[in-house]
């Protein structure tokens, strides 16, 4: 690595990297690890010592070590069980809490160091995971306008200062790649990306990300420090070991791009409101619940983005907390939105249990489900679009699709989501299957079928679809949810209108679902126009069912109304 | 006197809250056409009215009730925006003659509340909306105070509200602004008797002839 390469890269970017050797014990110590650690303690896994602390080490504990014979050292030996999977989560937070410093945050878990198969207890420490950020961008905001290497240090404290507040220590150091500013920040030494060159021949070979058998053949060939192994030809280098070692080097010194994967933070908001004192009145509930959907609709309205749904989490002193989900047509940003339909919901809710379910509600959480980026805004749309026909301006934005969707809103909040429903035809010629309705939120395409009518009896079992698609005879406004047994000395009264229409097809569906039918327009007694039908039974001939007379159940589907 | 003629001037400058019998005569075609001439010349409005209430009092389905509905509500899915809301039918309306009736089925939205309290919650607040062009509303039992409300929320948000109450109701008082009373006739016709109209006493009953189906 040369020095006018390095401070080329130097001039492209600054990597901070911030790791934490003690991830594992803070993770598990969760309280007081500060404390906890001035004891020897080990972390273990699987009956292993993966990492001691100072007081372990003085009493001669080292990684690798059975979990027995450091405890057979120390009799009160304090031995935190690892929890990977926790630990992941934690940097996660880590990385979200450097994304105050940064845009460009990555995370980086080591790669497990296989210890080799004997004797290879002091080889392989753990390696601390990190939190790399590129700082560069950001050094002018924390350097008063100037990107200046005080504005480096200052961003390193601040940063050091907040993962303490996390209850983390952090060890930090900056370099021109990101695996370089890893490894200083690993060896612990820190240096400006100016003098980085100097402090990573000081690195040792341990804090690479190298496997543990090449780290042992490097260390067998006398070489010790990074310095060392960087002053070799590549060449040679790569031949005698695997071309990824060389791969890393060179994504270390920069004379190779090493692109990063950035964390990007969750669209979810989630805030809680703690009570001054428990309350089960709806009037006191509704005070908190204000200021939180005011901050939620903040939050939206920055990202210009919607909620489609809000879950509330009611906590009360004791007892299980209640979940309160409010859903919406349509992604919303409007706190008093939020705000109305959340109280009929909550009214609904002690309306039902007249105030026992709820009790004393100390805590008040909320979130949104998903949410969704939002068009642009009624205003700013119309400036977007062709003046259109002045024809019922003053309608126009009165019945927006927004203000629409807002009444099923209100309708769903008090009735439930199955009791508000759009209409829709579907292409089928049984009568039940020619419509559907479906929940307003729905996309047309993805709702579940719901019509309504239980399969009719068919007695039928082989019938033929139509082959042409005839034009359906009148349809009646008024379709029975199921068709009704008409007395045969009502139907005998029926004044035939037209018919019969023979509906014959469902021949694909289950058998309870095939139908052959005629169907006929009759004016029953007091001028009612009724849609009447008979099944048809093709044992009996096709022709030979069809006259009026003909003595069968009827049945009643529908009314002209 | 004189100060009752300024009165009665000033109210009816603002337009709907006074109306004098006079008038109605000269009165302008504001309503939503019923799509039957005859009907159409009866109404105060010419039409049904565009924000109130009507009552239409029958007990029969299949006479052609919802048909007589069907031009304006056609127009209105149309022309407007707007919600049609159904709350509570007594059965389902059959898309594929909604449709065939010309009414956009994207405007259709069908509420099902089950109790009396929950019907007239769900009617006034559609009716208050703004955002629906016609509220139709099955409402057996209705006092004077529930309907006074309604026909409120409809002058409110705009909206015509059309209520399908049994012939009983016709001896109670209303609130509504128009009242028919509906009868069967033969040959595809309906009878359409007004029980309470603005701007003049019931005229005779008026034959319709509906659409075919």
């Amino acid at each position: 690595m040369n020095g006018a390469r390095s401070s080329r890269c130097a001039g492209e970017a600054i990597w901070l990297a911030a790791c934490f050797p003690l991830l594992g014990f803070e993770v598990s110590l969760a309280a007081a690890a500060n404390e906890a650690l001035e004891r020897p303690a080990v972390l273990a896994e699987n009956g292993r010592v993966l990492q001691a602390n100072a007081a372990a080490r003085q009493a001669g504990i080292a990684a690798g070590m059975a979990q027995a014979a450091a405890q057979s050292l120390v009799a009160e030996l304090a031995c935190c069980q690892r929890d990977a999977q926790a630990e992941r989560e934690r940097l996660g937070l880590l990385g979200l809490a450097g994304y105050r410093y940064s845009s460009r945050v990555s995370l980086a878990w080591p790669t497990a160091k296989r210890p080799n198969r004997k004797r290879r207890a002091d080889a392989a420490p753990l390696l601390p995971a990190a939190v790399l950020l590129e700082v560069k961008g950001s050094l002018r905001l924390f350097g008063d306008g100037q990107a200046s290497a005080t504005a480096l240090t200052t961003v390193q404290r601040k940063m050091a200062a907040c993962f303490r507040g996390l209850g983390h220590r952090a060890q930090l150091a900056a370099a021109a790649t990101p695996l370089a500013a890893l490894a200083l920040a690993r060896a612990g030494l820190d240096g400006l990306p100016e003098d980085a060159t100097a402090a990573l021949r000081q690195v040792p070979l341990a804090c690479l990300d190298v496997s543990a058998q090449q780290s042992e053949r490097l260390a067998n060939m006398g070489l010790r420090h990074l310095g060392q192994v960087l002053a070799l030809p590549a060449a040679e280098l790569g031949s005698r070991f695997q071309p990824p070692l060389v791969d890393y080097l060179h994504r270390l010194t920069g004379r190779k791009a090493d692109p990063r994967q950035c964390i990007e933070p969750p669209e979810r908001f989630r805030s809680t409101a703690q009570l001054l004192e428990a309350a089960s009145d709806l009037d006191a509930l509704l005070l908190p619940m204000r200021r939180l959907a005011v901050e939620l609709a903040h939050w939206l309205t920055t990202r210009r983005l919607g909620s489609a749904a809000l879950i509330w989490k009611l906590q009360p002193l004791t007892g299980p907390a209640t979940t309160l989900t409010v859903r919406f047509a349509a992604p919303t940003a409007d706190a008093a939105t939020f705000l109305a339909l959340s109280r009929l919901r909550l009214e609904a809710l002690s309306g039902d249990a007249r105030g026992g379910t709820l009790g004393e509600v100390a805590t008040i959480g909320l979130r949104t489900g998903p949410v969704t980026a939002m068009p642009l805004s009624p205003a700013a749309s119309l400036l977007l679009q062709p003046p259109t026909a002045a024809g019922d301006s003053d309608d126009a934005p009165r019945r927006s699709s927004n203000a629409r969707i807002a009444l099923v809103d209100l309708l769903t909040a008090r009735l439930g989501s199955d009791a508000i429903h759009t209409l829709s035809i579907q292409d089928d010629h049984r009568p039940e299957h020619a419509w559907m309705q479906q929940s307003p939120a729905a996309k047309p395409s993805a709702a579940g079928q719901r019509s309504a009518t239980p399969p009719p009896p068919s007695a039928n079992r082989e019938a033929t679809s139509s082959g042409s698609r005839p034009l359906p005879g009148s349809r009646p406004l008024w379709l029975a949810t199921t068709p009704q047994p008409i007395p045969a000395q009502q139907a005998a009264a029926f004044d035939f209108l037209a018919g019969p229409e023979r509906i014959e097809t469902g021949w694909w569906d289950a058998a309870e679902q095939r139908l052959c039918r005629d169907y006929f327009v009759v004016v029953a007694p007091g001028q009612v126009r009724l849609w009447v039908f008979r099944n048809c039974r093709r044992d009996q001939g096709r022709g030979e069912g069809a006259g009026p007379e003909h003595p069968q159940q009827w049945y009643l589907h529908g009314y002209f109304a | 006197m004189a100060a009752v003629d300024h009165l009665l001037q000033a109210r009816a400058g603002a337009g709907a809250s006074l109306w004098r019998a006079r008038e109605f005569a000269r009165r302008a075609s504001r309503g939503i056409g019923t799509g039957y001439a005859a009907l159409d010349a009866a109404l105060y409005e010419r039409g049904w009215p565009r924000a109130g209430l009507a009552e239409l009092l029958g007990d029969a389905h299949g006479i052609g009730e919802l048909r007589l509905l069907m031009p304006a509500l056609a127009a209105l899915s149309r022309q407007d925006a707007g919600w049609i809301v159904w709350v509570e039918p007594p059965f389902v309306p059959y898309a594929p003659a909604l449709q065939a009736a010309g009414v956009d089925l994207a405007k259709v939205l069908l509420v099902y509340a089950k109790s009396r309290g929950e019907r007239l919650w769900a009617l006034e607040q559609a009716l208050s909306h703004g955002t629906c062009s016609a509220v139709l509303g099955w409402l057996a039992e209705a006092s004077f105070a529930d309907l006074r409300r309604l026909l409120l929320a409809a002058r409110h948000g705009h909206t015509w509200g059309c209520l399908f109450r049994p012939a009983s109701a016709a001896r109670q008082a209303s609130a509504a602004e128009l009242r028919l009373r509906l009868a069967a006739r033969p040959n595809n016709r309906l009878q359409v008797a007004i029980v309470k109209r603005r701007g003049g006493w019931p005229p005779a009953a008026i034959e319709v002839e509906l659409a075919a189906s």
